[in-house]
C-alpha cells in the first residue's frame, strides 16, 4: 500500500491539472484493454517518469502509441515500449524522443514482428549510431528483407552479418572488411606471403568474435572491434593481424597442455606471445610503433589477476615501463635472461609464474578472462589439447571461446588444389566417368549494389562435362546457311583489330616520313621528278584478337524465338557453329563455354571448346548435346570465362556472351542483385583488358543487358541471320 | 692521313670516353665474365630487373676496358636508319650520317642498346650481321660494307618481367648473345650500395634494403616490380637532404610504384614497420 501511495503521488506531481484524470483515464484504457496486467503496469510505472522528462501531455498519449504496438506487434513489444521510451527521453530530449516515437510507429507498421528486438537494443543501438543512424539502419533492414519476415527478424535481432555490418558503416567504424584488402598486402610485404584472412562468423561465441585468432594457417578476425574508432581500428587490425602472423613464423610447435593449470596456460600463452613479438621486432623495428601504444596497462592498477597479466604483457614489450611489482620484475628477470628461439621459454617462465600466483593468493577466474590488450589473438592455435578432451576442458575454457566451425577450416585445403589445377586438364574431365558431377574449380565474389561491396568468395564455379550428342543436327544448321556462313567469315576477314603498325612512303598520311623527304629533296635537286610519297602513318593492318563464346543454357532458352520454328537454344547452336567455322578458317584463336546455375553454391559451366583444340566434329557434337536447364547467373559465368580468357596472349580479347534475357537465379529475389553483379563483373574484365560483348537473343530484358554491358556493347537480334548485322558494331568497337 | 683520321674518330668519340671509374659494386663475378665475353668480342646480353645495376655495368665495364661506350635507348618507333644512319641534305649535297651503330663499329667503341625489346622486331635484325661470326654492317645506302672494328663490341639490355607479352625478342636474335644475369644484391651488398651511392649512413641504409625487401614480397601479389636499388638510392637522397626516412620512402618508394590505394596504405605500413 505503501508503495501505491508513493506511486500514486509521484503521479500527481508528475501530471497537475486536467491532465491527471487524463493520465488515470489513460492507465485505465490500457488495464481493460486486454493486453495482459504487464503492460499497463510498465506504462503506470514509466508514464511519471516520462512526463517530468518530455511533457506531460506526451507522457499520456503515449498509452496511444502502446495501445498500437501491442495491437500490431504484441504484448512483448507494448510491454518494452514505456520502460525504453524513458531511457530515450533521457538521451534524446523531447525533439528527439518524438521522433523516435515516430519511427517505433512506423516500424510496428511495416515490421511489427521485429519490433520487440529492435526495442529491446534501442539504447545500445542508439549509443553506437545515433538517431539518425537508427532511422537509416531500421529502413535498410526493412528494405533488403523484401517482405521476408523471417529475414527481417534475423536482422533485427544482429543475426544477418550484414545487419552488424549496416551498423558499422553508420558508426564510422572500421571493420573487417575495410580493412581484408589492406592487410593481405601489408603481410605479404612483411613476410613473404599472407595466410588466408576470414571474418569471424557472427554465430561464434562472444569472447571469439572480440578477439582475433587462428587455426591451421587460417587467420580469423573480428568483424569489428566495437568502441575503437576508425583509426584506431585499423591500427588494432594491422597489430593483430602483425601479432598472428609473428606466431605463424616463430610459434613452431603446439604445447601440449597436459596437466597445467588454466592459470599457467594463460601465462604461458602471454610469455610465448611476447616472446613472438620481440623476435618479429628484432626484423622489424617499426612494430614497436604497432604494438605498444596499445598496451594500456598501468602500474597503479589493482592486484587482479587480469589487471596484473595485462600489466606483465606490457612490461615485456615495452622496456620504458616501470612496474613495482616483484612478480613482474621476477617475470621480466627471467625472460630477458632467456634465448629468445627457444621456444620452451615460455612453458619454463610461464609455470614458473602460475606457482607464483597460487602463493599469491591472486584469484583467476579463467571463464571470464579475455587476453588483453585487445590486439593479441585468444591463443588457442597455440595448445595441443591432446585426445583427451575433458582433461583439458578447463584449460581450454582459458583459450577463451570454443573452437570455430570446422567447415571454415576445410574450405581451404580443397580451393589450393583447385587453384593449381592446370588449365587444360577441366577440358578433359569427361575421361573420367567417375566425375560426371560437376568439379568445383573456382570461388568469386560478388557484389551487392545495396552495400556498394563485394561479398569476397560467394558463389562456386563448377565445370561439368559437356555431354556429346549427335553432330548431325549442328552441321546440318550450319549446312542450311552456307551463304550466312561466307558472309561472316567475310566480316571477320576484314576486321583489323590489332596494335597500330607505322606504315611508311604513303601518299597522304599524318606524319612526314623523314627518309622519304630526304630522297624526295635530293632527287628534286638532280632534276629528277620527286616522288609524292613522303608520308607516313598508323594503322592497323591485321587481326589479333581472341574470342570466347559464352553461351547461356538457362531454362528459358528453350523458349521459342523469332519464326516460332527454333528454339532460342537453337539460335545460339547455329550462331556458335558459324561463328566458330568462320573463326577457324582464319586461325584466330577462340573458344566457346556454356554455362547455368542452380544457386550460387552450383554454377555450371561446360567447356565445349578449349583455345587450343581444333574445331571439329567432337567441338559440334558437344555444342548439339547442350541442354537447357536452371538459371542464369551471369556475373559467375563471366568472372569464370574473363579469368581463362585473360591468360590469352593477343592484342586484343573479346568474350561474347550470348543470352536471352537478364540475368536471375532461384536464391535470389532482388531482380537488380544479378544484374548489378554482373555489371560489376564486365567492369572487372575490362579493367583485364577483356572487352565484353552481349548478344540478346529475343531478349525482353534489353534494358538490363545494356546496364551490364553498356549500350554500344549489348545488340538484341531474334534471328541468327542478323548475326551479320552484328558483327560488323562489334568489330567497329573493337579496332578502337 | 691516317692520322688525321684517327683525331677525327677520336673527336667523334671524346664525348663518348667515359672519364672516371664509375662505381659499381660486383656481386658475383660479372665482370669476369664481360671481360671474358668482351676478350673473344662475344655479344653480351644483361638480363634482370629494372633498377639492378644494368647500364651501370656496361658503363663500369666500359671504363674499366677503357673503350668509348655509345647508348641507344630503343623505342618502338626506331627505324634501322636510326640506327645504321642515313643521307642528310646540306648546301653541297648528300652527306652520309653515321648513325650511333655505326659509329660504334667504325670506330671500335660498345654499343649499348638499351632495352632493346621496345624496338621493332624488323629493326632488330640489322644486328644479326655483327653478332655471329661475319662481324659486319652493310650499308646498302652507301654500297659499303662495313667491317667491324676489332674493338667493337655489341651489349643489350632485356628486362623478361617488363616487356609485355606481345613484345619478346626472335629466337634468332636472342641466341646470338651470351647472357649474364643480374638481380637485386644480397642484402649487406645493397645496403653498402645504397650508403655509398646516397651518402646515407649505413644504418639507414640497411633499413632502405629492409624496406625494399618488403616492397619486394609484394612482386606478383599487386605490383609488378618490386622496390628497385635505385629507388633506394633516391630515398635516400632524399633522406640525406634532411626528409625523414618515412616520408622520404614513401615519395620515392611508395608513390612511385603503385597506384592502388590498399597497396599504398599496405605499403606505407610495412615501411612503417621497418624503420
Amino acid at each position: 500500500m505503501a508503495h501505491q501511495d508513493a506511486l500514486s503521488q509521484e503521479a500527481r506531481n508528475a501530471f497537475p491539472g486536467d491532465l491527471h484524470p487524463a493520465w488515470i483515464r489513460a492507465c485505465r484504457r490500457l488495464a481493460g484493454a486486454g493486453y495482459g496486467e504487464a503492460v499497463a503496469k510498465a506504462y503506470v510505472r514509466s508514464s511519471p517518469r516520462l512526463a517530468l522528462l518530455v511533457s506531460p501531455q506526451a507522457a499520456v498519449d503515449l498509452a496511444g502509441a502502446v495501445s498500437g504496438v501491442a495491437i500490431r506487434a504484441g504484448r512483448v513489444a507494448a510491454e518494452l515500449l514505456p520502460q525504453q521510451a524513458v531511457s530515450v527521453a533521457e538521451m534524446l530530449g523531447e525533439d528527439g524522443f518524438l521522433r523516435w516515437l515516430r519511427l517505433v510507429e512506423d516500424v510496428g507498421v511495416k515490421a511489427s514482428e521485429s519490433l520487440a528486438h529492435l526495442l529491446e537494443q534501442t539504447p545500445q543501438l542508439l549509443t553506437q549510431i545515433g538517431l539518425e543512424g537508427l532511422q537509416t539502419w531500421t529502413r535498410i533492414g526493412i528494405r533488403m528483407a523484401e517482405g521476408d519476415k523471417q529475414r527481417r527478424l534475423r536482422f533485427f535481432r544482429l543475426e544477418d552479418p550484414s545487419a552488424v555490418r549496416w551498423l558499422q558503416r553508420a558508426s564510422g567504424q572500421t571493420g573487417f572488411t575495410d580493412m581484408e584488402s589492406r592487410l593481405r598486402p601489408f603481410l605479404t610485404a612483411l613476410w613473404g606471403d599472407s595466410p588466408p584472412l576470414r571474418e569471424t562468423p557472427a554465430n561464434a561465441p562472444e569472447q571469439a568474435r572480440r578477439r582475433a585468432g587462428f587455426d591451421g594457417g587460417i587467420v580469423r578476425l573480428p568483424s569489428s572491434f566495437p568502441g575503437f574508432q576508425a583509426r584506431d581500428a585499423e591500427h588494432l587490425y594491422r597489430a593483430a593481424a602483425a601479432h598472428i602472423a609473428a606466431h605463424l613464423r616463430f610459434t613452431r610447435d603446439r604445447f601440449p597442455v597436459g596437466g597445467l593449470k588454466p592459470a599457467q596456460v594463460a601465462l604461458v600463452s602471454l610469455i610465448e606471445d611476447a616472446r613472438v613479438e620481440q623476435l618479429a621486432m628484432l626484423e622489424l623495428p617499426g612494430l614497436a610503433r604497432l604494438f605498444l601504444p596499445l598496451h594500456s596497462a598501468q602500474p597503479s592498477s589493482a592486484v587482479t589477476a587480469p589487471a596484473l597479466f595485462a600489466r606483465l604483457s606490457r612490461a615485456l614489450a615495452d622496456p620504458s615501463y616501470e612496474d613495482p611489482n616483484p612478480w613482474i620484475a621476477k617475470a621480466r628477470k627471467a625472460f630477458a635472461g632467456e634465448e629468445l628461439h627457444d621456444q620452451q621459454l615460455s612453458r619454463r617462465i610461464g609455470n614458473l609464474l602460475g606457482n607464483d600466483l597460487g602463493q599469491m593468493r591472486v584469484q583467476f577466474d579463467p571463464k571470464n578472462y579475455v587476453v588483453q590488450p585487445p590486439y593479441r589473438d585468444d591463443n588457442l592455435a597455440l595448445w595441443d589439447f591432446g585426445d583427451d578432451d575433458s582433461q583439458a576442458q578447463d584449460a581450454e575454457q582459458v583459450l577463451s571461446s570454443a573452437r570455430i566451425r570446422r567447415e571454415e577450416n576445410d574450405e581451404h585445403p580443397g580451393r589450393t588444389e583447385q587453384e593449381n589445377k592446370p588449365d587444360g586438364e577441366a577440358g578433359r574431365v569427361e575421361l573420367q566417368p567417375a566425375l560426371m558431377e560437376g568439379v568445383p574449380v573456382a570461388r568469386y565474389g560478388e557484389f551487392d549494389y545495396v552495400t556498394g561491396r563485394e561479398q569476397p568468395d560467394w558463389v562456386s564455379v563448377k565445370e561439368y562435362p559437356a555431354q556429346a550428342a549427335s553432330a548431325g543436327q549442328v552441321a546440318r544448321l550450319r549446312d542450311d546457311r552456307t551463304d550466312l556462313a561466307n558472309r561472316v567469315t567475310a566480316l571477320i576477314r576484314s576486321a583489323k583489330v590489332s596494335r597500330a603498325e607505322r606504315l611508311r612512303r604513303q601518299s597522304e598520311g599524318e606524319f612526314l616520313d623523314i627518309d622519304a623527304c630526304i630522297d624526295a629533296a635530293i632527287a628534286r635537286r638532280i632534276g629528277e621528278p620527286p616522288s609524292p610519297r613522303i608520308h607516313g602513318r598508323y594503322e592497323r593492318r591485321s587481326r589479333d584478337l581472341s574470342v570466347l563464346l559464352l553461351l547461356d543454357v538457362s531454362q528459358s532458352t528453350s523458349d521459342l524465338v523469332g519464326n516460332r520454328r527454333h528454339t532460342v537454344l537453337d539460335v545460339e547452336r547455329q550462331a556458335a557453329a558459324l561463328l566458330s567455322q568462320a573463326m577457324s578458317g582464319l586461325d584466330d584463336p577462340f573458344a566457346i563455354a556454356a554455362f547455368c546455375s542452380d544457386r550460387r553454391e552450383d554454377v555450371r559451366y561446360f567447356r565445349i571448346k578449349d583455345f587450343a583444340q581444333p574445331y571439329d566434329g567432337l567441338v559440334e557434337a558437344r555444342l548439339a548435346g547442350l541442354q537447357s536447364g536452371f538459371s542464369t547467373r551471369l556475373g559467375a559465368a563471366v568472372r569464370h570465362a574473363g579469368a581463362d580468357l585473360a591468360k590469352q596472349r593477343s592484342y586484343r580479347r573479346l568474350l561474347l556472351v550470348v543470352s536471352d534475357g537478364e540475368p536471375s537465379d532461384i536464391d535470389t529475389e532482388d531482380r537488380r542483385y544479378l544484374v548489378e553483379d554482373a555489371r560489376r563483373a564486365v567492369q572487372g574484365l575490362s579493367r583485364l583488358g577483356v572487352n565484353t560483348f552481349c548478344v540478346g537473343l529475343d531478349s525482353t530484358a534489353e534494358g538490363s543487358l545494356e546496364r551490364i554491358f553498356g549500350q554500344r556493347n549489348a545488340i538484341n537480334i531474334a534471328t541468327v541471320e542478323r548475326l551479320t548485322e552484328m558483327l560488323p558494331k562489334l568489330y567497329l568497337t573493337l579496332g578502337k | 692521313m691516317n692520322r688525321g683520321t684517327a683525331t677525327r674518330e677520336d673527336d667523334a668519340l671524346k664525348d663518348f670516353r667515359i672519364a672516371s671509374e664509375p662505381y659499381f659494386r660486383p656481386v658475383g663475378n660479372e665482370v669476369a665474365l664481360f671481360e671474358a665475353a668482351f676478350a673473344s668480342r662475344m655479344p653480351v646480353m644483361l638480363k634482370g630487373p629494372t633498377g639492378c645495376g644494368k647500364t651501370r655495368f656496361v658503363e663500369h665495364m666500359a671504363w674499366r676496358l677503357g673503350r668509348p661506350l655509345i647508348t641507344v635507348s630503343c623505342h618502338e618507333d626506331m627505324t634501322a636508319s636510326d640506327l645504321v644512319g642515313r643521307y642528310l641534305l646540306d648546301a653541297d649535297g648528300t652527306v652520309w650520317h653515321d648513325g650511333p651503330l655505326t659509329l660504334a663499329v667504325r670506330t671500335g667503341a660498345i654499343c649499348y642498346l638499351d632495352e632493346i625489346v621496345e624496338a621493332r622486331q624488323d629493326t632488330t635484325v640489322v644486328i644479326h650481321s655483327l653478332t655471329d661470326d661475319r662481324r659486319i654492317l652493310p650499308l646498302e645506302k652507301r654500297n659499303e660494307v662495313l667491317k667491324a672494328h676489332p674493338d667493337f663490341q655489341l651489349v643489350i639490355s632485356y628486362n623478361p618481367g617488363y616487356q609485355s607479352v606481345l613484345k619478346d625478342l626472335k629466337e634468332s636474335t636472342k641466341q646470338r648473345f651470351a647472357a649474364i644475369a643480374f638481380s637485386y644484391p644480397q642484402e649487406a651488398i645493397e645496403a653498402e650500395i645504397v650508403a655509398t651511392e646516397s651518402g646515407v649512413d649505413r644504418a639507414v641504409a640497411q633499413t632502405l634494403v629492409r624496406i625494399a625487401h618488403r616492397a619486394r614480397n609484394l612482386k606478383g601479389h599487386g605490383l609488378e616490380e618490386g622496390a628497385s636499388t635505385r629507388m633506394l638510392i633516391n630515398a635516400g637522397l632524399l633522406a640525406r637532404h634532411g626528409i625523414g626516412l618515412a616520408e622520404a620512402c614513401e615519395v620515392a618508394l611508395v608513390l612511385p610504384i603503385t597506384d592502388d590505394p590498399d597497396m599504398r596504405d599496405a605499403l606505407k605500413a610495412a615501411v612503417a614497420a621497418c624503420i
